[in-house]
């Protein structure tokens, strides 16, 4: 039921994952090298564990009771039974620093421990990178509720100061510092797809509106392999009627500041999007479907988005509210189907009501897995492991329990809303030749939408007017 | 002091009969577990004893422990026993006085060296000057007399471990026999006062067997002081019952429940109290109504309150507990400020490099 | 001064100014640190309050985790809450808590106590033998079999000392009050101020995730 007419103009997602799949390997040998001193680095990776130690971090540090309940509850130790990926463990460097610099007792601990040296930031980096998704499920059944999710993300800021970033994210982290972007995207291949899919598809995308309710993002996964997630994007907007817009200087969902532990860029990179959406005064921002999007964007801890005259909705959130609000038509999908919430929009992001809207308006049968929304396991492909060639192992036999899961429910599809996710279901579902069809949420709504040609010809007027 | 009949004859003389006294010599025998026999064989050493002679030194003391021997109502074979032996010296009970009390002190040492016991009462208090007899200070007194006895032995807890002299704040710097003499068997029979039956049961034993009997870490017979009075009690059950007298007047007091929440020091106090009794087997502390208040132990005085039951120590109120977690809010709250200050200063040099 | 006489004076008395001084220093020490802020907006406006639930939430893992998670979680159920009773149940201790706080009770009968002890001590040996037969989930320092000594001595120390077994009641007393105050001593440098963690920590995450609308 997906082959509608934009499968025939893009390239398939099984092809799209293939394609990317040959260029990550190409990252590897972009990656920069160690520019500072060891001191320096070492100094710069505890400067900035001091920094980002607040009382939370320090009680969470304090917290764990190696009582072994979380574990089990990690995909990585649940699949690989290796001690040193339990979740606890993730946290023990950071918990020597801050034992040796900031604890009420650290003058005891500076007497009786070894100085942190670089290599054991080295040895971390498995730990940090490859091993931890930030999914926050141990912390699901932690009795001491530590956030271990937190831990491992100052961590990775700690990295970066010790240049340990894994070559495929300081590759992208340092093209989206000095360009812009990433995988070589830019608002000339914005511009670009917008044209195929104008010409091709005729669908319109209003780019560069002056003012818009409604300012949409894409990513670069959409706009150099993945075209389809735009059309798609773009189908429903013009289907719903929206005054909307992609604002050309603003348009980027990736934050690979996020996802090394960049907090500098991180912020550099969510800064041109607020100020796009003020310039264009957008009631809402719409987030594409890039889970770690969510948490750089909406729920950004440095950018007060209180005071901010526009929302952040991620897409999934936005269709679902669409959905409730009767606004959308759409067919019936007659299907047994499950939905796996990304971790950074679910558990760690609260969208878990919304996305399941939009498959109720569509009628599908929605079975849920037996771990799901705030105990949803983790695909094993977030915060940038599905990058990473040292992390394949992992991510393979973490996948497994998400293939049992979705097994179980007995479905023949898994919904999911999140380009990480589903790069990584899909290369689970390639390797395993598992007979699971993994669809993307608003790909689904877009090719279940009623009444599609007429509102795409309504909109270029509807454009042009404006 | 020619006399020179046995014991027998002086329980004969006093209408002692054979079998009340081979009671007695069954029941020593039998508490000081001594082996099957032992009884007769006791019988008849004590029958054909001759008296020993024993020099009795009371330094800071109360005269209770004697009194505990020799004032009971009626004539006991304990007390007997205790006319026999006695004494060439004794400051309470003998009738001479002055020069003649000190003649015949040294006359005693002298007919007898090497071959004496010396009883002794009372603590010894190292500033000399606080207690003297004759011109002599207690300590030089017992260092002398000493010197040529068989054994020691320590009647009542002063002599034995310091006792009540030695209370805190210890105004005479008082200390026990066995701080001084270091060279002579002792042996200590305390209680505040000490149990008549351990007294003489000790010196029965000794004159029959030749030998003192076998102590415990503390000194003390094992035959009397053995046992734990807590184990031995007949309110026993009313502690493992939970059910305590709250106080000496309540419901449970007069039920006859547990004192421990009164006081009661049994549970770390070994004597035989509880299942000899005092006064012929009549009666014991805890039974008339008090706890024990555990005398037969060293420093029983300062165990904490007489009525502060054994839990509850001696560590002082909650305010010093109060002070302490001050000083910690204090300290925790210069290491956050500290801290801080750390991390300002990275933040700085953070931003300036960037 | 005797054994018993150096417990339940000069240890206890030194265990407790420990415990007091070490448990405030670390508390305010490590609470008074900077606050990190979340400037972001919260899905609804008064959300974040209901992250407190998770400090009792968090009681009893979730279903989910139940294959994981019910023995460790079962044996500590019974391991602290059979502690907690011998603690404040027994008269002796009692008398102890009394003395310094002025607070009574009525205790529980010997044989509930001695029950109860036992009980613990059996829980407590069923949680090392697990952490000891499964090294990879419970990760165990030395840090963490220290605290388990600690932790069981003062219950091994207080059952033989209510049975007489061992040495002498007085020194078992002796040895289970050094026991205890070894305890005090320790606790506040030690994993064991999870019993005031715990609830700074549930709360923490309960309203960062509160923020976002999700319950955890
Ligand atoms: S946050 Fe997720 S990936 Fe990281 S340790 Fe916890 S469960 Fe594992
Ligand atoms: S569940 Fe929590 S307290 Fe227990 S070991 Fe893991 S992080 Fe530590
Ligand atoms: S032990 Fe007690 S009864 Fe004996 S002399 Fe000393 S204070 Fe008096
Ligand atoms: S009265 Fe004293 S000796 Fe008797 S049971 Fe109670 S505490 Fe023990
Ligand atoms: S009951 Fe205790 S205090 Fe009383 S005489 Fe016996 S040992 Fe001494």
């Amino acid at each position: 039921m997906s082959a509608t007419a934009s499968t025939q103009i893009f390239p398939s997602f099984e092809q799209v994952y293939q394609g990317l799949a040959s260029q990550i390997g190409m990252l590897r040998e972009m990656a920069p090298q160690p520019t500072k001193s060891d001191e320096k680095r070492l100094q710069g990776a505890i400067d900035t564990l001091i920094a980002d130690t607040n009382a939370d971090e320090a009680v969470w540090l304090e917290s764990c009771i190696h009582c072994g309940q979380c574990t089990n509850a990690c995909h990585y130790f649940q699949s690989m039974q290796d001690a040193k990926y339990a979740p606890m463990r993730k946290m023990d460097l950071y918990r020597r620093v801050y034992h040796r610099e900031l604890s009420p007792m650290r003058w005891w601990h500076r007497l009786v421990t070894k100085p942190v040296k670089l290599s054991d930031f080295e040895e971390a980096k498995e730990l940090i990178y490859d091993s931890c998704t930030e999914c926050g499920r141990c912390t699901m059944v932690c009795p001491m509720g530590i956030d271990t999710a937190s831990l491992v993300h100052h961590m990775r800021s700690a990295m970066v100061a010790a240049e340990l970033v894994p070559p495929e994210l300081a590759a992208l982290r340092m093209e989206q510092k000095h360009q812009g972007t990433v995988f070589g995207s830019s608002p000339e291949k914005l511009k670009e797809m917008i044209d195929t899919i104008q010409a091709q598809a005729g669908v319109h995308i209003p780019l560069d509106k002056e003012t818009a309710d409604v300012m949409v993002l894409s990513s670069a996964v959409d706009l150099v392999a993945n075209g389809n997630g735009l059309l798609a994007t773009a189908k429903i907007m013009n289907h719903l009627g929206v005054d909307w817009t992609i604002c050309s200087d603003g348009f980027e969902s990736a934050n690979f500041g996020l996802l090394s532990g960049d907090m500098a860029l991180w912020k550099k990179q969510a800064d041109p999007i607020v100020a796009a959406a003020q310039r264009v005064k957008a009631k809402t921002v719409v987030i594409a479907e890039c889970g770690h999007a969510y948490p750089a964007l909406r729920w950004n801890p440095m950018l007060r988005s209180g005071e901010l005259p526009f929302q952040m909705m991620y897409m999934s959130e936005f269709l679902g509210k669409q959905a409730k609000d009767g606004k959308l038509r759409l067919r019936p999908l007659d299907e047994k189907v499950t939905f796996h919430d990304p971790c950074k929009t679910g558990r760690r992001g609260g969208a878990f009501d919304e996305p399941r809207a939009v498959l109720e308006a569509m009628g599908a049968d929605l079975v849920e897995m037996a771990n799901n929304k705030e105990y949803n396991w983790c695909c094993g492909g977030g915060a940038g492991i599905f990058l990473l060639q040292d992390a394949t192992k992992l991510r393979d036999e973490s996948f497994k329990i998400k293939i049992r899961e979705v097994n179980e429910t007995g479905a023949t599809a898994v919904v999911v809303s999140c380009a990480s996710c589903r790069l990584n279901f899909e290369s689970g579902r390639q390797k395993n030749h598992w007979d699971k069809r993994v669809e993307s949420l608003v790909e689904l709504t877009a090719a279940h939408l009623i009444d599609n040609e007429a509102i795409d010809d309504e909109a270029p007027a509807r454009g042009a007017v404006q | 002091m020619a006399y020179e009949a046995t014991l027998g004859d002086l329980l004969r003389s006093q209408g002692v009969s054979r079998r009340a006294f081979m009671k007695f010599c069954a029941t020593t025998a039998s508490i000081m577990a001594l082996p099957a026999g032992a009884a007769s064989a006791m019988a008849e050493a004590l029958s054909a004893a001759r008296r020993p002679s024993v020099i009795w030194l009371s330094f800071q003391e109360c005269t209770g422990c004697t009194e505990a021997l020799t004032r009971s109502h009626a004539p006991t074979i304990e007390n007997l026993l205790f006319n026999f032996i006695s004494l060439d010296y004794h400051h309470t009970l003998q009738a001479a006085a002055g020069d003649a009390a000190e003649h015949a002190l040294k006359e005693a040492m002298q007919a007898n060296k090497g071959e004496y016991l010396v009883l002794v009462d009372g603590s010894i208090p190292l500033l000399e000057y606080c207690s003297t007899v004759a011109g002599h200070s207690n300590k030089q007194i017992l260092e002398d007399v000493c010197a040529d006895a068989a054994a020691v032995i320590n009647i009542g807890t002063c002599s034995a471990y310091g006792g009540i002299p030695m209370a805190k704040p210890n105004p005479t710097r008082a200390v026990a026999t066995g701080d001084i003499i270091k060279d002579k068997p002792i042996i200590n029979v305390p209680g505040c006062p000490p149990m008549p039956l351990a007294i003489t049961g000790v010196i029965a034993q000794y004159l029959t067997m030749g030998k003192l009997p076998e102590v415990d870490h503390l000194g003390r017979p094992v035959a009397f002081f053995g046992e734990n009075i807590h184990d031995r009690c007949y309110r026993r059950p009313f502690y493992d019952r939970g059910q305590f007298a709250e106080t000496f007047d309540d419901e449970g007091a007069r039920k006859g429940w547990c004192l421990y929440k009164l006081g009661c020091k049994a549970p770390v106090a070994y004597n035989a109290c509880a299942h000899v009794k005092w006064n012929n087997g009549v009666s014991f502390p805890i039974q008339s109504g008090h706890g024990c208040i555990g005398c037969s132990e060293p420093g029983f005085w300062d165990m904490g309150g007489i009525y502060e039951s054994v839990a509850k120590g001696n560590f002082g109120d909650g305010a010093k507990l109060g002070a302490a977690a001050v000083a910690g809010a204090a300290l925790g709250a210069g290491a956050a400020v500290l801290a801080r200050r750390r991390k300002s200063e990275v933040h700085h040099e953070e931003g300036a490099e960037s | 001064m005797t054994l018993l006489d150096f417990a339940r004076g000069p240890a206890i008395h030194a265990s407790l100014i420990i415990l007091a001084a070490g448990i405030v220093l670390r508390l305010v020490g490590v609470l008074a640190l900077t606050r990190g802020a979340d400037l972001s907006r919260p899905r609804d406006a008064f959300g974040n309050f209901k992250g407190y639930r998770t400090v009792f939430s968090r009681a009893w893992p979730s279903s989910e985790f139940n294959a994981a998670t019910v023995y460790q979680t079962v044996m500590a159920y019974v391991f602290h809450i059979a502690t907690l009773l011998v603690v404040i149940g027994i008269v002796p201790h009692i008398e102890f808590i009394t003395s310094l706080t002025g607070a009574s009770w009525p205790g529980l009968p010997n044989f509930i106590g001695v029950a109860l002890g036992t009980i613990a001590l059996v829980s407590l040996l069923a949680l090392i033998v697990r952490r000891l037969s499964k090294p990879a989930i419970y990760n165990s320092t030395v840090g963490d079999y220290i605290t388990w000594i600690i932790v069981a001595l003062p219950l091994l120390t207080g059952l033989m000392a209510f049975a007489h077994v061992g040495f002498r009641y007085e020194t078992m007393l002796a040895l289970h009050i050094l026991s205890a105050a070894l305890l005090f001593a320790y606790m506040p440098f030690s994993k064991l101020m999870h019993a005031f963690w715990f609830i700074f920590s549930r709360a923490q995450s309960g309203l960062a995730y509160a923020h976002k609308g999700v319950r955890i």
